[in-house]
């Protein structure tokens, strides 16, 4: 009797055990036979996203052997759920990691992401050399590749044509400067400016640092916020806001957009997701490359989404020729055609086509202009929550540029390891 | 089976005496031990899945908390107290301790005085009450992320409802979020809004268990209505005092969900709690050791306020 009870209990217990376990590993064994099917995971909620649904469309229909499962959720989402999801073998096998081209570094550390081999210039091959400038620096790491753009964005400056009609102003500005003083002047009647949003967002003040002669880190990584340059390229804009309130203060990137979309802000720099939304809004879009800085040159952020593999996958093989169809120069052409941004090949800047479409060939012709965001910077995503976004905050809320800099610069500095 | 389920235990067991075939007499220990099993048997799924799925990860993240663990690293390196030493010298966590305390003390204060009036105005059964207690409860049943974003555009300056009424009125638009003087009070406005139904509840609850006899004896001692409130019915509620309070204490120092949605902790970490910082180190910027340090810096310190509660509640007391 005691036996037959020790029994049960290990019977039980062990009948407890496989349901957890078997919970957990349901999706463990996926069917080898049959075509292979790629799991890939995006971010891409906003008005591009058709466009990427097209990408693997055509792709399955040219890859009758391969499958593709695309699951779309929020970029924050993905960021919580993918670092287990990959090291436990359960995540999927191709994944744009975030919107932030930094986020690539953490997936290299941890090893989740497959170094990418299968480049070069013939069919079926990932054409690195045709990628945009920046980004297959950004993706390497030590010597390896492991990632492509999923896209590559450049910012332009949307305006509200009736707004500027109001204000008497006939043309968008095409400098920095002129750029400020429509702001002022567009600032009247409860209307604002400019909308630049601050935290949660695409970065703006970057742009306004460059276009206004100042940068965040050198090359060294050494912060130059704190540096004569790097004040004066912040004090403009954050006199500005705080001053003439061209702006209203602390906007997150979906509040700018709000703002920009109820006819409320005259201005705002974006990336060209954001066209759709604007013009459903009803608003008269006005759509102008970003105006040159203080030196007569152009600058705009560039944004890239990576697109890695899985360093646990199943199928490196067809996870690559997928990567490959994704950035080829026929699945580009139409992706731009069909959502506006610029295509994140070079070969196919002056292609007629794309040259004609009035939103992408302003957004297109941005591309050699483009800069990064920190890139290669070490601590990227904390120089960015625990320095930049703070320093941006406290200017625009009236603390001083040199003492609100030197703080910032000495947090940047103690993140990047900085070696002057 | 009866007879070990039967609340007496029986000297010598029968069975117990078969199960011993060396003829010693089983000690009654391990017959009480035997008892148990079936209990133990019934309640093992439960405890397998909260093995799995509560008791491990929490065992675990106290494990990483000596680590500069790195989710999937190839070298974890050993770090002793070394995450909770730089914890203390981390002036943003000390910022996210004090946004916290606050938060907390202000919301638990006007949540149980609050909710203790309301349950004071609406304690009786009518049909009345009875729709505005319901009324006052509908935010607790939603999700605390819902509720952000809802009052997030409600309160939007520009774009928002309350800013429209305010410029209706002639008034200024505030920026209640975005302001660094305003976005914390504005955080605990919503989160009091959301669990005022909630405190309502548990003190109505409380209320009806107070004897009529007691408020009778009272009236006819000619005690008037706050002679009656603070002699009769506050010291006759004091567990229901505690319970809310400690419960309230325990949720506003975990407060998340409606900073990371409202605000991001911001402007300027003006409301950067602590559960939001220990988010952001653990899975924004990967640092899972130094994340897990945070959190049981946090659960030591809502055991130690725990502890106090019941103390100042005298919970031991016997009245």
């Amino acid at each position: 009797m005691k036996h037959a009870r020790t029994t049960l209990v290990v019977v039980s217990g062990a009948a407890a055990l496989a349901l957890v376990l078997t919970g957990c590993s349901a999706s463990g064994s996926a069917a080898q036979d049959g075509p292979a099917t790629l799991k890939v995971w995006t971010g891409f909620t906003g008005g591009d996203r058709p466009g990427y649904a097209t990408i693997v469309k055509d792709f399955e229909k040219s890859h009758p052997d391969i499958k593709v499962d695309m699951t779309v959720q929020p970029w924050d989402t993905i960021q919580q759920k993918l670092p287990s999801a990959w090291l436990t073998g359960q995540g999927p096998d191709v994944a744009a990691v975030s919107s932030d081209p930094n986020a690539v570094a953490q997936y290299v550390k941890t090893r989740s992401v497959l170094p990418i081999t299968d480049t070069g210039d013939g069919s079926g091959k990932i054409n690195t050399a045709s990628f945009a400038p920046g980004t297959v620096e950004e993706f390497t790491y030590d010597g390896k590749l492991y990632g492509v753009p999923a896209n590559f964005a450049t910012l332009s400056l949307y305006y509200n044509k009736k707004l500027f009609a109001d204000a008497g102003i006939t043309d968008p500005p095409k400098t920095v400067q002129e750029m400020a003083a429509d702001a002022k002047n567009l600032t009247t009647g409860g209307k604002y400016g400019i909308a630049l949003a601050d935290n949660q967002t695409i970065q703006m003040w970057p742009v306004l640092q460059w276009l206004e002669g100042g940068d965040i880190v050198s090359g060294k990584g050494c912060s130059v916020v704190q540096t004569s340059a790097g004040q004066k390229s912040l004090s403009t804009w954050a006199d500005l806001v705080a001053k003439d309130k061209v702006s209203p203060v602390g906007l997150t990137g979906a509040e700018a957009d709000s703002l920009f979309s109820a006819g409320k802000a005259a201005m705002e720099i974006n990336g060209p997701w954001a066209a759709s939304g604007y013009k459903d809004a009803g608003i008269d879009l006005g759509l102008v490359k970003v105006p040159v800085g203080v030196d007569g040159k152009s600058s705009t952020l560039g944004s890239i989404a990576p697109l890695s593999i899985s360093a646990k996958t199943k199928y490196p093989k067809q996870a690559q020729e997928f990567l490959a169809y994704w950035t080829s120069k026929t699945a580009q052409q139409k992706f731009s055609l069909q959502t506006g941004f610029p295509p994140l090949r070079t070969d196919l800047s002056d292609d007629a086509k794309l040259t004609a479409d009035p939103t992408v060939s302003v957004f297109a012709s941005q591309v050699p202009d483009a800069r990064l965001y920190l890139p290669h910077v070490t601590n990227a995503t904390k120089v960015d929550s625990d320095a930049y976004v703070p320093l941006i905050g406290e200017i625009t809320r009236g603390k001083s540029v040199a003492e609100a800099t030197k703080s910032a610069g000495q947090a940047i500095d103690g993140l990047t390891g900085c070696s002057k | 089976m009866t007879d070990q389920l039967t609340g007496s235990a029986p000297p010598r067991s029968p069975r117990g005496g078969a199960a011993a075939p060396d003829g010693r007499e089983a000690r009654p220990t391990r017959v009480r031990t035997r008892r148990f099993q079936p209990a133990w048997l019934f309640m093992a799924p439960s405890l397998l899945i909260l093995g799995a799925f509560v008791v491990f990860p929490i065992l675990r993240s106290l494990y990483y908390s000596f680590f500069d663990w790195t989710v999937g690293a190839a070298t974890q390196p050993f770090v002793g107290f070394g995450n909770y030493v730089t914890l203390f010298h981390d002036g943003q966590f000390w910022n996210a301790l004090r946004i916290t305390l606050e938060f907390t003390v202000v919301s638990v204060v006007l949540l149980v005085v609050f909710g203790f009036i309301a349950a004071l105005l609406l304690q009786r059964d009518t049909l009345a009450n009875r729709i505005v207690r319901s009324v006052f409860f509908f935010p607790t049943i939603v999700s605390l992320v819902t509720i952000g974003l809802v009052w997030k555009f409600l309160l939007d300056p520009d774009i928002g409802l309350v800013g429209g009424i305010t410029a209706a009125l002639g008034l200024p638009s505030v920026a209640w979020l975005q302001s660094t003087a305003l976005a914390l009070p504005t955080i605990v406005f919503v989160s009091v809004w959301k669990s005022i139904g909630f405190a309502m509840i548990l003190f109505v609850a409380g209320l009806k268990g107070v004897p009529a006899e007691r408020y009778e004896a009272a009236r006819l001692d000619g005690a008037n209505t706050w002679q009656t409130i603070w002699g009769i019915t506050l010291p006759s509620i004091r567990p229901t005092m505690l319970f809310t309070s400690m419960i309230l204490t325990i949720q506003s120092f975990q407060v998340f969900d409606l900073v990371y949605v409202m605000t991001g902790g911001g402007p300027v970490f003006h409301t950067d709690t602590l559960v939001n910082l220990l988010y952001r180190d653990g899975f924004v910027n990967y640092q899972t050791g130094y994340a897990s340090a945070i959190s049981w810096v946090l659960f030591v310190i809502i055991m130690l306020i725990s502890l106090l509660q019941l103390r100042l509640f005298r919970y031991d007391d016997v009245d």
